[in-house]
Formats: structure tokens, C-alpha cells, sequence
């Protein structure tokens, strides 16, 4: 079947007026004097020009931007027989958006239509790329997201075998001291004075790495969320008090002068008194880490509106300003090469910013720069007047007292710590008894006749009955064989949960290993008080 | 068919002068000044493209393709290796490039950069031999180099040459090298050197 030629003339005129109407760009047509001679209603609306009024204008003079962009050009150049390619990046639009309408991002192409081989006009095609701009730039954000991704966790990967480094640096050195001394000790028999300087290093080794290791879990636990504040209102001047105690010795030993001044009338805050020990020890023991013999470490304290500011300053060896920023994250130390002067974790001032703000507090480090000391600010919010109904703590009593004539039950499965308590308590005049388990504790407290047992210390987890049922056996035993003894937990189960745990079941106190023979026998001095009172 | 001295010669001098029109054109779009280095010219079978092209590297290529037709026609082209069409694309504009196959506006830039350069070679063949020439739309590709010359090859006589233009771009401190390759017939290849010589006579001629 032929085409008639009316036919081919229909379709092309009805194309030509698809075109016209539907199209998804804009397409317009030039003479070769680039007078305008077909306009299509994409062009109308986003040039704002219908086609009855760009038809027969000069194009040049219509849209004068396009001589001012070089554009004529282009158009020369088309009426030359090239084809011109305008792409969005090099030339943003082609032709003017309606006024007062934001510029649409446009790409274009300017070809020459020849008839009978030679150049009649041009032809021009403009596309809005909107759509490609912004999925372009989107896949450039993603782009930038994944390598700022891919920076952040190298970053940390980095932080994390840097602190591995560090901690199995810092969890050997004080272990080799200890064991060190040990096996010194046990290869003969050595004078007195020896011994004791022995005793004294491994004890102050084996100080350090239980700092160590509550430090880290304490970080665990505020990472978890497992850390709870037992809030009271204290005394800020009495704990900065026990904290320079504590610190005291090391000050001393480095002939760091370590001062205090305080502001009168402080008012008290409401805080977790370990905790806030915590934090000033921490930062004491930081600021005395790092100043060298014959420097200052000044602690403060003054009222500040509703907050009491807590400063402790130091002439010691300041922050550089770069890492001032960084100085409370975890893991961070200024020097972490293995080569670093100071040793530690690098979480006590982690753990410093972590405290304070769960006490809804703030702190902040200050230093004028390297050699210049520094100064860490804790503000503190203070008691609300209507919530200061409990006076303050005031600090434990430093005297030891003593356990004569006590009768107490050690439970405890593990040989060494027993002896540890064995010792620590016949040490200050206790009569003790140690069993091994809950059965033979249960046992020793029916025989024991006469002699009744003032206090039972028992371990919490051990084999078969843990602590917590040897408690509840005890309890359902007669007065007269010990049932209403008062007893207390000395574990390891050492958080805040634990020691709840363990005051809600019933034991008098809960103290946590390794403790304090001081902290222990104080205990045991007063359960056996308040029972006979 | 190689070319001879004077002939190589005297196709450098025009191209350059060619190219010498695309950077100014270049220089006007990007208000930045960009040179073209004086081309270097080589001429192979169609066949042995893929080799004299090996330089520009096994991935993928940037093909700007574009057909001209007239008395002389035949297929011209702009080859950049991925690194050299995004370091182009970002010295031209100030974007920067992602790949080239999510970037359409790498692409755009570069089919336009190429339409410029391949007009400009092509043009100044078109005034010598002083025949009329039309060109298609340009369009370009990202495939390997063995695909783009496969598809030459399959498009047309085998017995065709290419002259292949090696096209150093300077601009902001940095060199770009691109490879334009134009594909003609032994006859219009033959008409091209024809008119090469009677240029190089005409223009002794006016010295």
C-alpha cells in the first residue's frame, strides 16, 4: 500500500502541532536573520511569553540577555551550519524565566536547518534539568555523608586501638610491680624494712589498677545508662575536703602544694556523694598528674546564683589550644604515643563530665596554653530551699576504732580473700570465725551455743547458696541461734544496684571488694552498735 | 598510507590553528584563560585504533562522538580517560564531578567542550577544501575504549583511516590530555591531503 502525499501531509502538520502544544521542552525556530518563527507553548509558560507575542520578534532584541552571555555567538555560528551544544553547568540557562520568577536551570541546543543544502534558520531546544540538579546534588550529599562516615569511624577505630594500647600498658605496669614484689617476697625471707616497702609498692600498684578498672567500668555503666545517682545535700567544702585527703599524699610526694579556698556560707548542692568525690578526686589528681615539682594546684569554691562553682586551677603543664576541645572525651590524651610522659586511661576526665552532668551540672576546661596551667570550672546547681531538709553529711571520722571482744562470722568461699578478712578483723581485737559456704555458716551459728555471734560477714556469690540465701535461712533460724544477727555483704557485685539489692534483702550494710579493712571494721563497729543500742 | 613530513606539518599548523579558535572560545565560556597545546597528529587504519589508542587505558573512556557529512564526511571524536574528563569538568566549572555515569552535567559539559573542539578541526578542513559541511548532534558515551573503536570500525568501509590528534588542554596551572580521532574514507582522506599541499603552495606562495 503507497501513501498518498495528503496523507504524509497530515501527519507531519499533526506532529508539528503535538509539538506545539505537548511537548516536555521548549522548541522554537529562527529564520536566518533570527527573526522568531515558531514558539511552542512550553516556551510560553516558562518564559512568559505566548506564542502569539514572540512569533515575528528578533530574538536577539527579545531576549537582549542573549548577546550579553555570548549566546549570538552560538547562533552565528549555528547559521554557519554547526550545531551548538549549551550545556546547564557552563551556561545555566538558556533563555530568561518570566520575571520575577526564580531563574529555571536550563540546558539547550542550537542546531542549523538546511533545506535544499543550504542554511534556512535554527533550530533551538531548551530542557529544564531541575530534576537532574537535584537528584545530582543529592548524590553529592550522600556522597559527602559516606566519606564523612567513612572518616568518623576510622577516627574511631584509630581512639579505640590507641586505648587498647594504652590499657594494656596501663593494666601491666602496675601488675609487675605486684607480681614483681611477690614472688621477690616468697624466694626468701627478707628484713623488716624491706618487706614493708614491698607491702607499700604493691599496695599502691595494686591502688592504682582498681582506680583503673572503676574507672572503665564506671564509663560502661554511664555508657549503658546502668549508673544511678543516690542524691543527697551536701557539704561541697567537706568533699573537696575528703578529695584533698586523698590526693594529699601524691601532692606531697611530687612537692606539688596543693591549697584550698573557700567562700564562706557556701550553700549545699544536691549530689551523689561518691560521685562528687569522684569528680573532685578526679580532677585533683589530674591537675597534680600534671604539674611538675614546685607547682600549685589551688582548688575553690564560691556561690554563683543557683550554682556553686567548683575551680581547680593548676600551674602545671596547660592545654594546648587544639585539643582543649577534646580534653573530656573519652579515651582522649594529648600525647597518646606510647612515648607520653603521663600514664592513665585517659577517661578520668570523661568520667568528670559524664558525673557532673548527670548531676545536671556543667564543666569546662580553660588553659592560656602550653606551660600556662589550666583551670577545670564545675558548676554545680545548688539545693532548692524547699528540697534542704536533710543537713549535710558530715565527713566519716578518721579514727580507727576497734573490735574488741566482737564476735564475728566470715563467710566467704574464696581461701585468699577470707584470710584477708580473717586477718584484717583479728587484727583489731575481733574474735572470728570463717566458714566456707552458707551450709557450714548456718551450722557454725546453731553451735555457737552460748557465744552468741555479734555480726556475720558473708560473701554474695558463692557456690550451691549465695549470700542472699544464706540471709534468708538466717533469718527464719530463732534469736537465740542467731536470727536476727545483723549481717554484712562484702562483694564484689560493686555497683549502685547491687548495694541496693543487697540493703533491700536485708544485710545492714553492703561494702565492695576490694575494700578498705578501715571502711570494713567502722562498718562492723557500728551494726554492732545500733543493735545493742 | 602514512603521511609524509611536509604533510604532517602543514596539518599541525591548521589544526592548531583550529585549535588556537576552540580555546578562545573556551576562554570566553569559562572566563578563564585555557590553551590548547600544538596538537600532535598521527594517521592508522581504522583497525589499528584500538592499539595507537592503548595510551588512554583499559576502563572506561569519555567518547564525544559527533558525524559530519558534506563531500567529505566521516566520524570525529574526543576520547578523555574518566580521571581526564573529571579534572576537565571540574577546572571548567568549579564542580565538582562525580562519576561519569550518574553525572549528566559532567557529561553536558564535556559534550559541549568536545562539539567546540571537533567543530574547530573539522571547520578548518571544511574552509580548506572549501566545501560545505553539516554535523549531527553531538552525543557521548562512557564504555571502554574497545567498544567505542568496535562500533567505528562496524559503521562504516573498513577501509578507512583515522587521523588521531593528541589535544593537551592548559588551564588554572593544570594539563589535560584528550585524543581527538577523526575517521575518514581513503578518498576523503585523499581529498584532504590534496588540499593540504595546495594550502602549503598557496601559503608559500604569500610569503
Amino acid at each position: 500500500m503507497t501513501e498518498r502525499p495528503d496523507d504524509i501531509a497530515t501527519v507531519e502538520s499533526a506532529m508539528l502541532e503535538w509539538a506545539q502544544n505537548h511537548g516536555d521542552r521548549g522548541v522554537f525556530t529562527t529564520d536566518t536573520s533570527l527573526r522568531i518563527k515558531s514558539w511552542n507553548s512550553w516556551l510560553g509558560i516558562a518564559t512568559g511569553l505566548s506564542p502569539a507575542k514572540a512569533i515575528g520578534q528578533p530574538l536577539l532584541e527579545l531576549f537582549p540577555s542573549l548577546a550579553e552571555r555570548g549566546l549570538d555567538q552560538a547562533y552565528k555560528e549555528a547559521l554557519a551550519g554547526q550545531v551548538k551544544i549549551l550545556s546547564h553547568s557552563l551556561h545555566r540557562y538558556v533563555l530568561p524565566s518570566a520575571t520575577g520568577e526564580e531563574q529555571m536551570p536550563q540546558r539547550g541546543q542550537i542546531s542549523p536547518l538546511t533545506g535544499k543544502g543550504r542554511v534556512v534558520g535554527t533550530l533551538t531546544i531548551v530542557e529544564d534539568v531541575s530534576e537532574r540538579m537535584a537528584t545530582e546534588r543529592e548524590l553529592r550529599a550522600r556522597i559527602a555523608a559516606a566519606e564523612r562516615a567513612r572518616l568518623t569511624a576510622e577516627t574511631a577505630s584509630r581512639v579505640k586501638d590507641e586505648f587498647l594500647a594504652t590499657l594494656s600498658h596501663e593494666i601491666r605496669t602496675p601488675l609487675n610491680a605486684v607480681l614483681g614484689w611477690t614472688q621477690i617476697l616468697q624466694s626468701r625471707d627478707f628484713d623488716k624494712e624491706t618487706v614493708r616497702r614491698a607491702i607499700e609498692v604493691i599496695d599502691r600498684n595494686a591502688s592504682a589498677q582498681l582506680t583503673l578498672i572503676s574507672d572503665m567500668l564506671d564509663m560502661a555503666r554511664i555508657a549503658t545508662g546502668k549508673i544511678r545517682l543516690e542524691v543527697v545535700d551536701l557539704d561541697v567544702a567537706t568533699i573537696v575536703g575528703s578529695a584533698m585527703d586523698a590526693v594529699q599524699p601524691a601532692a606531697t610526694a611530687k612537692d606539688v602544694v596543693l591549697t584550698a579556698e573557700f567562700a564562706p556560707n557556701l550553700p549545699t548542692v544536691r549530689a551523689d556523694r561518691d560521685r562528687l568525690l569522684q569528680v573532685v578526686w578526679n580532677l585533683l589528681s589530674n591537675a597534680v598528674k600534671f604539674t611538675d615539682p614546685g607547682g600549685r594546684v589551688i582548688v575553690g569554691a564560691a556561690a554563683s546564683g543557683n550554682a556553686v562553682c567548683l575551680t581547680v586551677s593548676d600551674t602545671g603543664h596547660g592545654i594546648p589550644a587544639q585539643f582543649l576541645p577534646q580534653v573530656f572525651e573519652r579515651f582522649k590524651q594529648a600525647d597518646a604515643s606510647s612515648a607520653r610522659r603521663h600514664g592513665g586511661l585517659g577517661l578520668g576526665l570523661a568520667l568528670v563530665r559524664e558525673l557532673v552532668e548527670m548531676h545536671g551540672g556543667t564543666v569546662k576546661a580553660e588553659s592560656p596554653g602550653v606551660g600556662q596551667g589550666s583551670t577545670f570550672t564545675v558548676m554545680l546547681p545548688v539545693t532548692r530551699a524547699d528540697a534542704a531538709a536533710a543537713p549535710p553529711l558530715a565527713a566519716a571520722s578518721a579514727s580507727m576504732p576497734t573490735l574488741g571482744g566482737i564476735r564475728v562470722l566470715v563467710v566467704e568461699d574464696e581461701p585468699d580473700a577470707r584470710e584477708i578478712l580473717v586477718q584484717s578483723l583479728t587484727d583489731v581485737g575481733a574474735a572470728v570465725t570463717a566458714v566456707t559456704c552458707a551450709r557450714e555458716a548456718l551450722a557454725a551459728l546453731r553451735d555457737d551455743g552460748n557465744t552468741h555471734t555479734d555480726v556475720v560477714i558473708t560473701d554474695i556469690g558463692m557456690p550451691d547458696y549465695d549470700g542472699y540465701s544464706l540471709l534468708k535461712e538466717l533469718r527464719k533460724l530463732p534469736e537465740a541461734q542467731g536470727g536476727r544477727v545483723p549481717a554484712i555483704a562484702v562483694t564484689a557485685y560493686a555497683t549502685v544496684e547491687d548495694r541496693r539489692r543487697a540493703l533491700e534483702a536485708g544485710f545492714v550494710a553492703h561494702i565492695a571488694k576490694p575494700f578498705a579493712p578501715k571502711r570494713l571494721i567502722a562498718t562492723i563497729a557500728r551494726a554492732v552498735a545500733a543493735r545493742s543500742a | 598510507m602514512t603521511l609524509t613530513e611536509s604533510q604532517r606539518d602543514a596539518l599541525v599548523e591548521l589544526l592548531n590553528i583550529g585549535f588556537g579558535r576552540a580555546g578562545a572560545s573556551l576562554s570566553k565560556l569559562t572566563g578563564q584563560r585555557i590553551l590548547l597545546e600544538v596538537p600532535v597528529v598521527d594517521i592508522h587504519p581504522v583497525a589499528q585504533l584500538d592499539a595507537s589508542l592503548r595510551k588512554v587505558g583499559a576502563g572506561n573512556v569519555a567518547s564525544v562522538h559527533q558525524v559530519f557529512s558534506g563531500p567529505v564526511g566521516g566520524d570525529a571524536l574526543l576520547i578523555l580517560d574518566p580521571q581526564a574528563a573529571s579534572t576537565l569538568k571540574e577546572l571548567l566549572t568549579d564542580e565538582p564531578a562525580l562519576p561519569l555515569e550518574l553525572d549528566a552535567s559532567s557529561r553536558e559539559v564535556l559534550t559541549e567542550v568536545g562539539n567546540i573542539l571537533l567543530n574547530a578541526c573539522i571547520g578548518t578542513f571544511g574552509n580548506l577544501l572549501r566545501v560545505p559541511m553539516s554535523f549531527a548532534v553531538p552525543d557521548i558515551d562512557v564504555a571502554t575504549l574497545r567498544t567505542v573503536v568496535a562500533k567505528l570500525v562496524a559503521s562504516g568501509d573498513a577501509m578507512r583511516y583515522a587521523l588521531v590528534v593528541t589535544a593537551g588542554f592548559k588551564l588554572r596551572d593544570a594539563s589535560v590530555t584528550g585524543y581527538v580521532v577523526i575517521v575518514l574514507t581513503v578518498q576523503s582522506l585523499t581529498r584532504l591531503l590534496i588540499a593540504v599541499e595546495e594550502w602549503v603552495v598557496r601559503e608559500e606562495r604569500l610569503s
